[in-house]
């Protein structure tokens, strides 16, 4: 194939992954938040400790994260189309990317804020501070590289995954790869494809370690 | 020694409160932590005199950050009354316990800063919780940093800051309330020792021009001689003794007490026949040290500080009953 004719192509399935990836990263970047906040602050020891729903949080995490995407794909196919009202193209690969995404999202997260130092929590306490005033003036700013360093990890295996939305027609770069490559033989359109992969997954981390080391005061 | 030593009309006239209501008052006070065999603090009964500057000095373990951690709020005593300026800190409703604890300012051994605030940004949470207004809180804030001697250093992340100096930012933060109460655990225990003493000044003239009720939490005898009104010796949980600063370290009454002093002992080669004594001197007079002298006594440290002058003598053991006759107080010999 001509680069006249690669180029579209390549456009085209960028467009699509960020179609795909996008929303799902800002949708699961929301409700992982929430759950990871919730997991540290339930944990042993935690201002709302509670053992009970901290077990249960943290086996559906567990549970979430050890589902092959390609499974979680096929499983939530009706999920999808209740929600999209579609189970195929890039709309309806949102849904699964997300729901991957969000234990995730709340493992790291949960990391993130357990490297808080507890005296600075404690010291937010004796002011009198409450639980919300702690989750918002002090885990999460104190935090913030750390969740900065987890979006970006999560974007990247969004990019990752979004590679097998080609199964149910998300379309997409991984998708593209596998078409022409793959399955035609377009050599030239599998490694154009690669290149351009990796440039997004390189120019992701390389703007998230800037992003996060510039919020980084320590 | 009775068990509420520091009564208010033992204090010198310096030191009278203002109102005959103490600052704090621990009633038969019991606290053991969940799944601990022995109770942190048991059965403790102490007064802090409003106005005070008082030390609690005790070994690691004896108690001292549970007695911090009670009077801020962070945990309940399981038996016994813990008054707040009169009120039973055990029965306060959560508004009211926030309420007390944003007029209670703890100042911590390692600082707890907010690493991704600046020491402004520091200085303004406590009034951010409290809902002040940015423009209020700030200027506050900016006043409070001058007043620690950080007029400059507003804006700089604490890792720019050496240690003394985010103490100082500490202290600034557990002030910005305008707390009647302010604790400060081990606050110079992370700092080296001409820092330790700049901070003690600090905490020392900030008790003073704002009539403050200042409790310093301390492993080291130099901290409660050179910063402190009265003193609790504190062990195993359990209040060994509490007085006047000056007459407790003049005469210990405790063993636990004793060897707290004898901590600061300082390495000195001795003599045959020479023992090492601890004491309390008003001042180093000429006379004073002329009668030193005739015992034959040499002067191995000398430490200036309010409550007289520390000094520790090498002299000939048949001479040191001698002291006594000198009307010089021996110390933990
Ligand atoms: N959170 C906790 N859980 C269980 N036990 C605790 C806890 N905090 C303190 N203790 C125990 O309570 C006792 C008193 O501890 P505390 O921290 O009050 O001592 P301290 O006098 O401040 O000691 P240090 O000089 O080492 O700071 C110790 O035996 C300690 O092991
Ligand atoms: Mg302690």
């Amino acid at each position: 194939m001509s680069w006249a004719e690669i180029w579209p192509l390549l456009w085209q399935a960028t467009l699509e992954t960020f179609q795909m990836v996008l929303p799902a990263a800002l949708i699961a970047e929301v409700l992982g938040l929430a759950l990871g906040v919730l997991l540290t602050l339930t944990r042993p020891g935690g201002l709302l400790a509670n053992r009970l729903v901290n077990r249960v949080l943290d086996a559906i995490v567990n549970i979430g994260r050890s589902l092959p995407f390609i499974i979680l794909l096929v499983l939530l196919i009706p999920f999808t189309r209740l929600i999209t009202g579609t189970s195929i193209g890039s709309t309806a690969a949102i849904v699964p990317l997300t729901i991957a995404a969000i234990p995730f999202v709340a493992r790291l997260v949960d990391g993130a804020l357990y490297g808080v130092p507890g005296g600075v929590i404690e010291a937010a306490r004796a002011m009198g501070a409450s639980t919300g005033q702690i989750v918002h003036k002090v885990l999460l700013p104190e935090a913030r590289p750390a969740l900065i360093q987890s979006f970006t990890v999560m974007l990247v295996n969004l990019i990752g995954y979004s590679a097998m939305a080609g199964a149910i027609g998300g379309g997409g770069l991984g998708d593209l790869a596998i078409r022409y490559g793959y399955q035609r033989f377009e050599t030239d359109v599998m490694i154009a494809t690669v290149i351009v992969l990796l440039l997004l997954v390189q120019g992701v981390q390389w703007l998230g370690d800037w992003a996060a080391s510039r919020a980084d005061h320590r | 020694m009775s068990d509420i030593a520091l009564s208010p009309s033992t204090l010198p006239p310096s030191a009278l409160p203002t109102s005959a209501v103490p600052a704090l008052q621990f009633i038969d006070v019991r606290k053991t932590y969940p799944g601990q065999a022995q109770p942190a603090l048991r059965d403790l009964t102490l007064i802090v005199p409003r106005g005070s500057r008082t030390g609690i000095i005790g070994r690691s373990g004896a108690g001292k950050s549970t007695l911090v951690r009670l009077i801020s709020g962070l945990e309940t005593p399981d038996a016994g009354q813990l008054l707040i300026a009169g009120q039973d800190a055990g029965q306060l409703s959560s508004k009211a316990r926030r309420e007390r604890q944003s007029h209670t300012g703890l100042v911590f051994q390692h600082f707890n800063l907010l690493a991704q605030r600046t020491a402004l940004g520091n200085v303004t949470l406590p009034l951010e919780l409290l809902g002040v207004p940015r423009e209020r809180r700030e200027a506050r804030a900016r006043e409070l940093l001058a007043q620690v001697g950080l007029g400059d250093f507003a804006g700089r992340y604490p890792a720019q800051l050496s240690g003394g100096q985010k103490q100082r930012v500490g202290i600034a933060r557990a002030l910005a309330t305008d707390p009647d109460l302010l604790l400060a655990d081990e606050a110079t225990s992370a700092l080296d020792p001409e820092t330790s003493a700049g901070i003690l000044e600090l905490l020392t003239q900030l008790q003073r021009e704002r009539d403050l009720t200042l409790v310093i939490v301390t492993h080291q005898m130099e901290v409660v001689r050179a910063a402190t009104t009265h003193v609790a010796v504190l062990d195993a949980g359990q209040l060994v003794e509490s007085g006047e600063t000056r007459a407790l370290l003049g005469h210990p009454g405790h063993e636990v007490t004793r060897a707290l002093l004898d901590a600061h002992r300082p390495e000195v080669q001795l003599a045959p026949g020479e023992v090492l004594r601890h004491v309390n001197l008003k001042d180093l007079s000429s006379q004073t040290l002329a009668a030193l002298a005739g015992l034959g006594a040499r002067i191995v440290l000398a430490e200036a500080h309010p409550q007289g002058v520390d000094t520790w003598l090498a002299l000939p053991e048949a001479q040191a009953g001698l002291l006594a006759a000198l009307n010089l107080q021996a110390v933990g010999a």
